[in-house]
């Protein structure tokens, strides 16, 4: 752990890229799942910016595009585990729609690496912790976001 | 005249003056060669205009939540069948309103395929003659094999006449198809860079008309997000990120509800070819939840339905 | 005036001159589609063409035009006006759409308010024109005072001459530049009579409306008839026909912004076929159904126009016939207004046939 947080330092000094992503999380699971990450002193990469959503049935896909055509590097969305949504189905209608969304974003060519999707729930804080590094390590894989740059 | 136009035409007349329809929606000619126009008719003696051929492009469907007072006639090939019962589905149609006239189809030509073909020279005539495309000009005249300017959907299409009709007019071959999206799988093997190559290159041209989403049946939305202006979300200016965008989310809205029409794409000034995205979107919903739009009055669409063992392969893993 | 003759394979050498003084933006065969685009030399350039799809509104006007952009550095803004215009030459553009570019002018340099993003890429523009040999069946330029080979609002005209081109100009910029073409030859006496001949020959073949001048004082009574309630109902209520028209004009201007805190403000084309055009801040749209849209852009080139101008704001290309997705006769009739539809085959439903007859017996 310590070795990782001294090379993170490093990371920092040197001019590496550093991959921004940008995390919506449910109120009532992944959230709260995130809150113990925290709590629990679990170390994960700071790359992520959360967007607190009450729901992740609330996550419109513009969110999705809105961030990458405005550069965010990755996504990562996350919602309670099926059957546990506080909504009841919420985390259902949401899965459909980023089923759709992903397969479709891949076809038109935008790289699988940068959206990433998962359920975690409050009680999982060291799941949420090890869902952030993978992200990242999926982002980091393919680079900066460069696709919808404006040419002006 | 053709057999098909003469029963069309005999159904009409008779609906409008048994008093069954205030109103028939069909194709007209139009007014160059190539090309179909919607037609309303009202009064039994205009029936001799309604018209069927490899012009008829336009989804009809896409005109009847304009006529909510109104009892309907409408000549429904496959896709305007489909297009018709999707709207019933998503409560945007009454049906016991609209008489569903099911027609057989051959499916239509790519107009602006064989435009380019043409090149810089004017088409005055278009006929079909068996398997050859006849094109008159001025001082040309060209015969081309009309398969290879049929459209690609229509090569695909597994209903030629709609699934559900309430009378039906000529006979109706069905369909031994095999599709298994062979067109998408071979796009599918390229890099995520060459295919976004691909659509840039293809939508680059695009002057946002909005022709494909007024001529979209299932595009009915008061206010279109790209016209959301409290925010406004994405760009309008025909560069090429906000024309990407755009189509993007377009194709995402008609996911699980397109019924593979074409007329997008047939009605683009310029040309655009968005059935590969509309194809895309055809396999996802199929092969994710086993939906075809528009071929059942009962079935919900897929996007508002769930299930709990829905496909959930692509959620990242701790591990 | 000068009038002189150039050969085909000179018209390379002729481009070649032209380009130590101009830009040059020519006909170019993008996708089976001409559009006008800067070019490097005349091969590029496809000259034997029909018309372009999009029309060269878009050079001087384009799509999308930055009125100026702006960088942020910390609390200093910094903006960044456009650079001064290049002297551009339009080559091969169609009579038809030379005109345009005057019509257009009326609108930009209306009044006290000087468009001078437009104003200034005229003055700066040097237009070519070549004649038009094949016009098509949608072609009507004679009835709105232009014409295949007309040079009114051209600086240069070339027309297409067995393997040559004879080469006119018809203003001061014009001469000035076949003044610098050395490699030119004069045009004989013969030559130019068989030329005018053949002019008058094409001409004849276009199409004639008849009484177009008149239709504002017949619109003046026609706003509320239910001709345009038919008009409107096969419409699709897209923007090609305004888009790809070489006088529409209209424009919306929107601000754009970076996530480095640079931005620009652009100025799109926009048209009055969208519900948005006319939809106010307080949410009330004074121009809610198709059928009000589709007679505002009849009333504004065939009725508001002239009035304004003295000039009917159409050029006859004919292009909002040729790509109107549903081709209905009645929407490109209503184009041209009623008048035009007993000549482009429009066939009127039996209940609005009556109407008409009185309309057509009702002309002067």
């Amino acid at each position: 752990m310590v070795e990782e947080t001294k090379q993170a330092a490093k990371g920092e000094a040197s001019e590496e890229w550093k991959p921004k992503i940008i995390a919506f999380l449910c109120n009532w699971c992944s959230y709260a799942g995130a809150d113990l990450a925290g709590v629990s002193r679990v170390q994960y990469p700071p790359n992520i910016r959360i967007v607190r959503v009450p729901c992740s049935g609330r996550i419109n896909p513009f969110f999705i595009i809105k961030s990458l055509s405005a550069g965010w590097d990755g996504i990562l969305v996350s919602g309670c585990h099926p059957g546990d949504c506080h909504y009841i189905s919420g985390n259902y209608v949401a899965r459909r729609r980023f089923a759709i969304l992903r397969d479709l974003l891949i076809f038109m060519g935008v790289q699988p690496e940068r959206l990433n999707f998962t359920w975690v729930s409050a009680a999982e804080g060291e799941r949420f912790g090890k869902v952030v590094k993978k992200t990242v390590e999926n982002v980091k894989s393919v680079g900066p976001n460069k696709m919808f740059e404006k040419d002006w | 005249m053709s057999d098909l136009e003469s029963s069309i035409r005999e159904t009409a007349k008779n609906l409008l003056t048994e008093g069954k329809v205030d109103l028939i929606l069909g194709y007209e000619k139009g007014a160059l060669p190539l090309r179909a126009a919607p037609c309303f008719i009202t009064d039994p003696t205009d029936v001799d205009r309604l018209v069927f051929d490899y012009s008829c492009d336009l989804n009809l469907a896409k005109f009847l939540r304009e006529h909510p007072e109104k009892k309907l006639g409408i000549i429904s090939k496959g896709c305007v069948g489909r297009g018709v019962i999707h709207l019933v589905v998503e409560n945007q149609l009454n049906k016991e309103n609209i008489t569903i006239i099911g027609i057989p189809c051959q499916g239509v030509i790519n107009r602006s395929r064989v435009i380019r073909k043409i090149g810089e020279r004017e088409i005055l005539e278009v006929k079909v003659e068996n398997d050859k495309l006849l094109v008159k000009g001025k001082d040309f005249e060209e015969s081309l094999p009309l398969d290879d300017y049929i459209n690609n959907l229509c090569k695909t299409c597994h209903y030629k006449s709609p699934p559900v009709a309430d009378i039906t007019v000529g006979e109706a071959t069905a369909s031994s198809l095999q599709d298994n999206f062979e067109d998408i799988t071979s796009f599918e093997s390229k890099t995520p860079g060459e295919k976004m190559e691909y659509f840039k290159d293809e939508l680059n041209r695009c002057i946002r008309c909005y022709a494909c989403r007024e001529a979209c049946p299932v595009c009915y939305c008061s206010l279109c997000f790209i016209d959301q202006n409290k925010p406004v979300w994405f760009g309008k200016t025909a560069d090429i990120t906000d024309n990407f965008i755009f189509h993007m989310i377009r194709a995402l809205h008609v996911a699980g509800r397109c019924v593979s029409c074409g007329a997008c794409s047939s009605v683009c000034p310029m040309g655009i070819d968005l059935n590969l995205l509309n194809r895309k979107v055809e396999q996802i919903v199929k092969e994710r939840y086993n939906f075809e739009s528009g071929i059942s009055l009962e079935t919900p669409p897929p996007m508002g339905a769930h299930k709990f063992e829905d496909g959930q392969e692509f959620m990242i893993e701790e591990d | 005036m000068m009038q002189k003759m150039i050969s085909k394979d000179k018209i390379s050498k002729f481009i070649s001159v032209l380009q130590k003084e101009y830009k040059i933006f020519g006909p170019v065969r993008e996708k089976g589609d001409i559009v006008f685009k800067e070019v490097q030399s005349a091969d590029e350039m496809d000259l034997d063409y029909l018309n372009s799809k999009i029309p060269p509104k878009s050079v001087l006007f384009p799509m999308v035009d930055t009125l100026f952009s702006y960088k942020k550095d910390g609390e200093k803004v910094e903006i960044i006006e456009n650079k001064p215009y290049n002297k551009v030459v339009i080559f091969g553009i169609r009579p038809c759409d030379a005109q345009s570019f005057y019509l257009l002018h009326n609108f930009f340099n209306f009044g006290k308010f000087k468009d001078p993003n437009f104003l200034d890429r005229l003055l700066n523009t040097v237009l070519i024109g070549i004649g038009c040999l094949n016009p098509r069946n949608t072609c009507f330029c004679t009835s709105v005072n232009g014409g295949p080979f007309n040079s009114e609002h051209v600086d240069i005209l070339l027309t297409k001459f067995k393997e040559n081109y004879f080469i006119a100009s018809s203003t001061d910029d014009g001469d000035v530049i076949l003044k610098k073409m050395d490699f030119l030859s004069d045009a004989k006496d013969s030559d130019v009579k068989e030329i005018e001949e053949m002019q008058k020959k094409v001409e004849s073949s276009i199409k004639i409306i008849e009484d177009l001048e008149d239709l504002h004082k017949i619109l003046d009574n026609m706003y509320e008839d239910p001709l345009w309630e038919e008009c409107a109902l096969g419409c699709l209520g897209c923007g090609t026909c305004s888009y790809l028209c070489p006088t529409c004009h209209c424009f919306d201007v929107v601000d754009e912004n970076k996530p480095d805190g640079s931005g620009r403000r652009v100025r799109i084309w926009d048209t009055c076929q969208f519900p948005l055009f006319t939809l106010e801040t307080s949410g009330h749209n004074p121009r809610t159904n198709k059928i009000q849209r589709a007679r505002q852009r009849i009333y504004h080139k065939f009725n508001y126009y002239p009035k304004n101008y003295n000039l009917i704001g159409c050029v006859g290309c004919g292009r909002c016939i040729l790509y109107c997705p549903v081709s209905n006769a009645a929407r490109v009739g209503e184009h041209i207004g009623p008048l035009a539809w007993k000549s482009m085959n429009f066939i009127p439903s039996a209940a609005i046939a009556s109407r008409l007859g009185v309309l057509f017996l009702s002309l002067p």
